[in-house]
């Protein structure tokens, strides 16, 4: 029995119906094609499927689907503006804060969701916010120094 | 070295970081095709046990299946995986593990396709099983393989082993065992297969290409050119993703219904059929003389091959890496009826080099002398005779040779001193028996450890590289190089970049493809740096000749006295004078009444004797809290000597990666088995503990960049190596802060029983 899920991803509205224990990663992935969104542990301990819904960080593998009807969600797609990428990305390209890129959007976007609200993280409250992502390559001191520098950016220095 | 270069040496990004930080990138899960069928396997419950009755009828008869298999519908054969990593039958009779392979369904959606697997009616005869090495070995143990549980034993023997203990002042014997580590990447196994008319299709993401296309030509008996595999990346290999049996079950599904196939592995899947490292036991006894002078070694290493796995060596790059006269180096593969175990990240050098490291420092205990000074006496050096090394090895087995392979380049002795330095050992250490510091129940220790890798090794294969420059100066650069991280097709194209004289933006690499990729090295054994760059430098080098040729006839110069640069060719003695690469490429040629093309191509094999190790020195700053048994990193060092570094960007994460994998086993990462069925107990990132951002302090990286002749522009390899030194360097440490030897991983609850309070 499906049922009709109304959300807003990247700025986009859908309707789509769905089985009510789809997650949203599944939606995400399968009904959207938004495979940026990885399904990597799922059960939520590895960050790889995190997206912002309504502008925070969570971890979509374990969301339903019908739990996130009428809400915002911004996936790592969602981020650039067609060729123009977001600071945050920038700086990872800069500061080579990937190997295999697997971790990536889900490290992007937890960043995103920190500097949104600390724009101004120490290094600490940096690993403190990654702390339950997984990046199994080992590109932990890269990938702080990704966020910080981003931080740096955001506020115009 | 590298200062001189203008693409070689340079922090470049990685050339698909754009996709990589938008989410673009498409990995072997996210790959879907038209009308593919989505497959289901069937697994064992039983670590040992014969299927007596299968009947799929049912799950046959449900409305959207398509096709079912089982062990009568598999060719009666093994399939054989290069390098020993595998071999048995895809679906057999018997099944050897929990989780083995009993039968597959390819239907509509994953959710027809389970439900067709509780259709299917098998009855087992379970059998009795073994899972531990040492009993596997007995004579009356379970028999896990047709032909045995033990390997033929590898053997390699120097000079008179009795004669040297004989004028040892003392011997050391000691015994080694590590935890069970896996290579647990966040990406989980994927492929999608085509079956039409007998050419095959196979998408996936593997690290060697050409040895799955082998294996999969070999086992369907198809000619080499009807076998196509397409490779997306990688997220996150380490060893994991070759040719695996799952690719065959597809397959055969493809192969039955006429239709595409596509099989992902569960999380728990990915953890508990795939892959492991090889569980490994390590018996050294060693002789050395009261003047620090090392006489003999003899090592015995047993390792764990799992239900599937047909090692018979570890992949040690050496077993002497130090200068010991006599000596002698024994491996043996075990089958057990546990998950197949193969190669991951520093193989041997991880297993075997963990417990000489912990008996050299034992050694060094006893002579009372610094274990850093130590190593520097007694280390292998340039030109010494490897004697445990592959390359003598395989041209001893392959060719019964018996020519001695020496050591081609090393900084190991800089490692050691430059790492030192920056640990502050000398301050730090205080001798044997006293920790770095005492502070209540909180003990510092520091510990180091050596280690060696090859950067490739000659008999992986020949390899190819094609480069073509389009008219507009713009240029393809294909190999089959394979990407899981390491930034292979972004150092393959600096080096190209560099002998072109172009920039990196003006290169698209192409790799992954066997119909279109020139046959290329497996992407293991940190392989592409020393060995594929040969090629590729040769045949960016044949385009570059191609070019000068044409221009020379322009310019009215000789080709010896052009170069170029900045994409312009020019007369060396005149830089002035010159032209641009799109203006020569893009003229017609008044003979040809059109433009040229340029496509430069090489394809060459190594003299397997010139083959660059990589070298190591890893020290560990610890403190471990006696009460609660933790152990905390307080500061790590890698001090490296991988030749030129060609991009220290990605040279620095590797080093970075290989440290948080290596300590991973060195402190928590522990895949457990349960003792009376053989089963995974915790098959998912929340139980099997991998290290994170708050874990480690970030290693102090430092590279000593001892030129290699072999390589390209001086380079060898990095990737493996990185993380050979952590479990050693963490447990000479954790020794010396609390007096009491302990295999990793060092968990507080061996620390505390270590400590006799639990």
């Amino acid at each position: 029995m499906e049922k009709i899920i109304n959300l807003t991803v990247n700025g986009k509205p859908h309707k789509l119906a769905v089985k009510p224990n789809t997650t949203l990663a599944e939606l995400l992935r399968n009904e959207l094609e938004l495979k940026g969104t990885k399904i990597a542990c799922d059960i939520g301990a590895c960050g790889s499927c995190t997206v912002l819904l309504d502008g925070k960080a969570v971890k979509s593998c374990s969301i339903l689907a019908p739990q996130v009807e009428g809400r915002n969600i911004v996936t790592i797609e969602g981020l650039a503006n067609g060729d123009q990428l977001h600071p945050i990305q920038e700086s990872f390209i800069r500061n080579h804060g990937f190997q295999c890129g697997f971790c990536t959007p889900g490290m992007i976007l937890c960043a995103k969701a920190l500097l949104d609200e600390n724009p101004n993280p120490s290094e600490y409250e940096v690993r403190e916010a990654i702390g339950g992502h997984i990046c199994r390559c080992g590109t932990y001191p890269n990938i702080v120094k990704s966020i910080l520098d981003a931080a740096k950016v955001m506020r115009g220095k | 070295m590298a200062k001189e270069y203008s693409v070689v040496g340079k922090r470049v990004p990685q050339i698909d970081a754009f996709e990589k930080v938008t989410g673009q990138l498409r990995y072997g899960g996210d790959i879907s095709i038209p009308g593919m069928l989505h497959a289901k396997v069937l697994r064992s419950p039983y670590a040992h046990a014969k299927v007596v009755k299968i009947d799929t009828s049912k799950a046959e008869a449900l409305p959207g299946v398509a096709a079912v298999i089982t062990y009568k519908d598999c060719p009666n054969k093994d399939w054989i995986c290069p390098a020993f990593n595998w071999q048995g039958p895809v679906i057999g009779e018997i099944v050897r593990y929990i989780g083995d392979e009993v039968a597959a369904v390819a239907a509509i959606n994953e959710k027809t396709a389970e439900e067709a697997l509780d259709l299917i009616d098998v009855e087992y005869e379970p059998m009795p099983a073994v899972f531990d090495i040492v009993e596997a070995m007995k004579p009356d143990a379970v028999q896990v393989r047709p032909d045995g549980n033990m390997r033929y034993p590898n053997i390699f023997e120097w000079g008179n082993l009795e004669k040297g203990f004989n004028e040892s002042d003392f011997i050391i014997e000691h015994e080694t065992h590590l935890g069970q580590q896996q290579h647990a990447p966040l990406d989980r196994n994927a492929c999608i297969t085509t079956w039409t008319k007998g050419r095959v299709t196979l998408w996936t993401a593997s690290q060697s290409i050409f040895w799955c296309r082998s294996a999969v030509a070999d086992y369907f008996d198809l000619p080499l050119n009807k076998v196509r595999i397409i490779s997306a990346p990688i997220g996150g290999s380490f060893g994991f993703w070759w040719q695996n049996n799952f690719m065959f079950i597809a397959l055969l599904l493809s192969k039955m219904s006429g239709k595409p196939v596509r099989l992902e592995l569960t999380r728990e899947e990915v953890f508990s059929t795939v892959k492991r490292r090889e569980l490994p036991i390590t018996f050294i006894k060693i002789g050395a003389k009261n003047s620090g002078e090392l006489k003999a070694l003899s090592i015995k290493h047993l390792f764990d091959n799992g239900a599937y796995g047909n090692k018979f060596d570890p992949y040690q790059t050496v077993a002497d890496m130090y200068r010991v006269e006599n000596g002698r180096f024994e491996s043996i593969g075990v089958s057990t009826n546990l998950l197949t175990a193969g190669c991951m990240r520093g193989v041997g050098d991880f297993s075997v080099g963990y417990a000489i490291e912990v008996v050299i420092d034992m050694v060094a205990e006893k002579l009372g002398m610094d274990p850093v000074k130590f190593r520097l006496k007694n280390h292998f050096q340039t030109g010494d005779v490897l004697h445990t090394s592959q390359e003598y090895m395989f041209q001893k087995f392959m060719f019964d040779r018996d020519i001695p392979v020496r050591l081609t380049s090393s900084g190991l002795a800089e490692c050691l001193t430059k790492g030192a330095e920056a640990i502050g050992w000398k301050d730090k250490w205080q001798g044997w028996g006293k920790p770095v510091a005492v502070d209540g129940t909180r003990r510092r220790g520091i510990g180091v450890a050596i280690s060696t890798h090859i950067s490739g090794l000659a008999f992986f294969g020949f390899n190819g590289a094609i480069v073509k420059i389009n008219s507009d100066g713009s240029v393809h650069f294909v190999t089959g190089v394979g990407r899981s991280g390491q930034g292979a097709d972004t150092t393959q194209a600096q080096i190209v970049a560099e002998v072109l004289g172009i920039s990196l933006e003006d290169i698209v690499v192409t790799t992954g493809d066997t119909d279109i990729s020139p046959p290329t090295m497996a992407t293991v054994g940190s392989t592409s740096m020393h060995m594929v760059s040969r090629a590729t430098k040769r045949a960016a080098e044949d385009a570059k000749l191609q070019v000068l040729n044409l221009a020379s006839k322009r310019l009215g110069v000789a080709p010896e006295e052009l170069d170029i640069k900045n994409r312009k060719i020019f007369v060396k003695k005149e830089p002035e004078r010159g032209i641009m690469l799109k203006a020569l490429l893009s003229q017609p040629l008044q003979e040809h009444l059109c433009a040229p093309v340029i496509v430069g191509s090489s394809s060459e094999g190594f003299p397997y004797d010139q083959s660059g190790k990589m070298m190591m020195a890893h020290f560990a700053e610890v403190e471990v809290d006696t009460k609660t048994g933790k152990v905390k990193v307080l500061k790590y060092v890698a001090a490296h000597d991988s030749g030129t570094i060609v991009n220290p960007a990605i040279c620095e994460n590797q080093v970075h990666g290989g440290v948080f994998l290596g300590c991973g086993l060195g402190l928590s990462e522990n895949l457990i088995f349960d003792k009376s069925t053989g089963m995974i107990l915790n098959p998912n990132f929340i139980d099997y503990k991998v290290l994170k951002a708050l874990d480690l302090p970030d290693p102090e990286v430092i590279f000593e960049e001892v030129y290699d002749d072999a390589g390209a522009f001086g380079a060898k390899g990095i990737g493996e190596g990185t993380s050979c030194g952590c479990c050693p360097a963490l447990a000479n440490a954790v020794y010396n802060a609390i007096g009491v030897r302990i295999d990793p991983p060092l968990h507080p609850e061996k620390i505390l029983r270590a400590l006799s309070k639990l």
